[in-house]
């Protein structure tokens, strides 16, 4: 009984910790989409993104940006500053990547791609170790006073109500770009055909860049978004979310970005929601059920179509 | 000539590594190099295998153990033969479900599985004593070899130090012995495997499954097949590390050391060619250690020379992938076409029907 | 004067030469059918040209350019345009986002452009904001031409536009190709039945081999006994 009086509170959590991972799931989809492999080195941009938004900080301040929290959120303007900093930063990172390796594999073997993915993902979780260490850097030391709704008898933070707003937003953005700008139908044309998309003039490369940079960015802010919830981010935090994004994508459709949103906030209830019924330790393992589950019964994923 | 030892003594201790992860080279080169399996669990199968042999070959749980079962004490024969078949049998039940999927899918389902094979032997202290991990795992003939090494050196006093200290570590040559015997005859049985019809078979499904099924065999069963033998390779490999360091942990398996590595030592060494899975773990092991002397002359602490090792791992396998995809020693087929083959993109690379 | 010209072309595949040397030209304001069996080379010439295939040997000259080998965004540039034979059109996209696609390289309204496509083309226009991917082969066939024809091309290449069209359908869309024609585009035509092509063509070529081993005017090609018994169907 206890266990199912706990739900709407675990429900709350899911929501926030799948906003998260479906701006991860996102750019994963939209990688596979458009260049045809699973980028594994994912989760790794996103603790990337997180730790150049600490490391920007004092540049932000530089720049005239106020500091101090704006309350009820646990930071301030110069932060903001500091993530859009930090995207531009991780979208040019990654953007390099491409440039430098991946530019020339295009015609490689699937298998080779992913697999040099992890590769990266290896390095650049060590890079971010070998500079910031293994420790965790803390976003706010601060405690956040949960706000209590007594209708629905849950508690709630105003930086998870911003995480939730933030990735409802930024979702919206992406649907409004895919389904109204050149580019975001360039970038759909791309998906559905690419010899066809060159046939047609479309500049596919100009698309692969733009693709890296909306999937970087989105992935910057999703690391940023888990330290803000978890008040501390450490160089494994993208690595440990990439099983769960993973199920998230797969679930909703490998290739499809919407169902990457479906996907993310899926897995996110079912994770915070298993913990009331079976122990912590094994959490990490209910996303990989559900991904189980998916490949043998619909591997398209609920809003996939057959390739 | 006290150096000489020490650096004789590190080198058998090196090899015995690099062999046992020749080994699992050897076990990823039949389900990846041979037949296509994109397996990025080798971790779990390790793991397994390690924990089967330490299980059977070793003592009973005591009062600080959390255990309630395992430790029968059994002969290291036995303990090898059951890490063999239980890592079969793990893959043979993960192989049912998961091998009709796409690559992609199919690394990704194996990734999880050597988490949840991972987290299992975190949380089920009952039966792996958890975090703790698994203590005193005996080494096979150890008493009477090390023993009757010390003794020998013993009895003779005017025996030259340098000359005592090697033949003290006499059974560290024992087990370098014992690792490049199952290396060899893995190898042998390896290669008399790829000759055969069947790792024809193998072969013709990772380059066309459509076009192999077409010819009236069961891919099922022959990527089943190929799984579940080349993760008893890897559990053999797990057996031959639980016993050489005598104590293991779920931290011994994680991914990077368990999985990622034989990875890169199979695409540096070549992927489809056996020679090639030894070589390369040999290398790679080489390199690996190598890393450890330089960053020791480095002014960086502890956890920054870790990481800066990887690194240098990690890129080197992007160097690999970008300068020479087929590895030191190529497959021995000149299938080079097949290894780097243009993806599907519509633009026809083969000719329209 | 030609608009085309491709001498002594050699392609393939990875591991197989098709075209073993072609000479071809094509005059402005003409239409060409090319006819063949099947794996003559038809296609692959096309996507030589294209630049989807680059050619082992030889020279193919676009309006006094030599754009042997140049990448498909780099000849579509110079004003070819090009529909393949299969999977030519983005079917998830509309109709209109498809015509709007043909003209990617282009800033600006497309609004005129657009219009003719409808004008060319009224089914089209019917059902602008629709899915193509959901439509039949007929209209997929009009939205790949008209994509194609976005840019004002001065060449347009259609490989098999009837293929697995119903035959009032391919009626209709020769009349089209007729019509496009007649605005002044030069056309070069890959097509296995090849009746209907070569009744509006200028001239016809026959291609077997990878090599093309007979040419003469649209309507004599028609008439030739021996061509239309090997190649026509009887």
């Amino acid at each position: 009984m206890d266990a199912l009086a706990r739900i709407p509170q675990l429900l709350v959590y899911g929501i926030v910790s799948g906003s998260i991972l479906s701006l991860g799931g996102i750019g994963v989809s939209l990688t596979y989409r458009i260049l045809g492999f699973s980028n594994f080195a994912h989760g790794d941009t996103m603790a990337l993104g997180a730790y150049l938004t600490l490391a920007l900080l004092p540049v932000a301040a530089r720049l005239g940006i106020p500091g101090g929290a704006l309350s009820p959120l646990s930071f301030g303007w110069d932060f903001a500053a500091s993530l859009l900093l930090a995207i531009a930063a991780t979208s040019l990172a990654i953007a390099l990547l491409d440039r430098l390796f991946f530019r020339r594999l295009r015609n490689a073997n699937r298998v080779t791609l992913m697999i040099s993915t992890i590769g990266i993902a290896l390095a650049l979780r060590n890079l971010l170790q070998f500079i910031w260490g293994p420790q965790p850097h803390y976003y706010s030391t601060a405690i956040q006073r949960a706000v209590l709704i007594p209708r629905l008898g849950i508690r709630i933070k105003p930086d998870q109500i911003f995480i939730v707003a933030i990735a409802v937003a930024l979702a919206l953005l992406l649907h409004l770009f895919l389904r109204y700008t050149k580019m975001g139908k360039a970038m759909r044309a791309t998906s559905d055909n690419t010899s066809l998309a060159r046939v047609t003039g479309i500049d596919t490369e100009r698309v692969i860049l733009w693709t890296w940079v909306i999937g970087a960015s989105l992935a910057a802010i999703a690391g940023v978004l888990t330290g803000l919830e978890n008040k501390f981010i450490t160089p494994e935090l993208g690595w440990q979310m990439l099983l769960s994004i993973f199920a998230a994508v797969i679930l909703g459709g490998i290739g499809n970005p919407y169902g990457a949103i479906v996907g993310g906030l899926v897995v996110g209830i079912s994770e915070e929601v298993s913990t009331a019924f079976i122990s912590t330790g094994y959490k990490p393992a209910v996303a990989f059920a559900i991904l189980i589950l998916m490949l043998l019964i619909r591997p398209t994923g609920l809003l996939g179509r057959r390739r | 000539m006290e150096l000489f030892v020490g650096i004789v003594n590190y080198l058998v201790f090196f090899a015995i590594t690099a062999g046992t992860y020749g080994v699992l080279s050897l076990g990823l080169n039949l389900q990846w190099g041979y037949t296509g399996l994109f397996n990025i669990g080798v971790a779990g199968f390790y793991a397994v295998g390690a924990y089967t042999a330490a299980l059977i070959s070793g003592p009973p749980p005591d009062v600080w153990d959390g255990r309630l079962v395992g430790g029968f004490e059994l002969p290291f024969v036995i303990g090898l033969l059951a890490a063999a078949v239980v890592a079969g049998a793990v893959a043979f039940l993960i192989g049912l479900p998961t091998l009709r999927l796409r690559a992609d899918y199919l690394a990704i389902a194996t990734i999880g599985i050597a988490e949840t094979i991972r987290l299992v032997l975190k949380n089920e202290a009952w039966l792996t004593n958890g975090v703790w991990g698994l203590q005193q795992i005996p080494s096979p003939l150890h008493e009477p070899i090390h023993h009757g090494a010390i003794g020998f050196v013993r009895a003779r006093p005017d025996l030259a130090p340098w000359l005592g200290d090697l033949i003290s570590k006499a059974y560290n040559w024992f087990y370098l012995v014992l690792v490049a015997v199952v290396l060899v005859v893995l190898y042998l049985v390896m290669r008399r495997l790829a000759r055969s019809p069947w790792g024809r078979v193998l072969r013709a499904i990772r380059e066309d499954e459509d076009v192999a099924a077409m010819s009236g065999k069961n891919v099922f069963a022959y990527k089943l097949q190929a799984l579940v033998l080349g993760a008893m390779i890897m559990g053999i490999g797990g057996a031959l590390y639980a016993h050489y360091a005598r104590f293991i942990s779920p931290n011994s398996f994680e991914p990077l050391y368990g999985t990622f590595i034989v990875w890169v030592m199979l695409i540096l060494g070549g992927t489809g060619n056996n020679k090639g899975a030894i070589l390369g773990a040999f290398t790679v092991w080489g390199i690996w250690a190598a890393t450890d002397f330089i960053t020791g002359y480095l002014p960086f602490t502890a956890p920054q020379a870790a990481a800066l090792r990887i690194i240098v791992i990690g890129l080197l396998l992007e160097v690999i992938i970008l300068v020479r995809p087929q590895g030191l020693l190529p497959e021995i087929k000149s299938r080079r076409a097949a290894r780097d083959r243009p993806k599907d993109t519509g633009e026809a690379e083969s000719p329209p029907p | 004067m030609s608009l085309l010209t491709i001498e002594r072309v050699v392609s393939g595949y990875a591991d197989m030469e098709v075209l073993h040397g072609v000479d071809l030209a094509v005059d402005v304001g003409e239409i060409v059918t090319i006819i063949g069996p099947n794996g003559a080379g038809k296609s692959t010439l096309m996507k030589t040209i294209f630049g989807l295939l680059k050619p082992k040997a030889g020279r193919i000259t676009f309006d006094d350019t030599d754009i042997t080998g140049r990448s498909p965004d780099r000849v579509v540039r110079r004003g070819l345009a090009y529909v393949p034979q299969v999977e030519n059109v983005f079917p998830s996209l509309t109709i209109q986002e498809n015509l709007e696609m043909g003209a990617f390289i282009l800033r600006g309204n497309l609004r005129d452009r657009l219009r003719r496509v409808y004008e060319l083309f009224p089914v089209l226009g019917v059902r602008q904001k629709a899915r193509v991917g959901k439509m039949s082969g007929g209209e997929r066939q009009m939205v790949a031409m008209g994509r194609a024809l976005m840019l004002d091309p001065r060449l347009l290449m259609l490989d098999e536009p009837s293929a697995a069209l119903a035959p009032n359908l391919t009626a209709t869309i020769f009349d089209r190709i007729a019509a496009i024609n007649e605005a002044g585009v030069t056309i070069l035509i890959v097509e296995q039945n090849a009746k209907e092509s070569l009744k509006l063509s200028d001239r016809g070529c026959v291609f077997a081999a990878g090599l093309k081993c007979f040419e003469d005017s649209g309507p004599a090609l028609l008439a030739n006994e021996d061509i239309g018994r090997l190649y026509l169907g009887g």
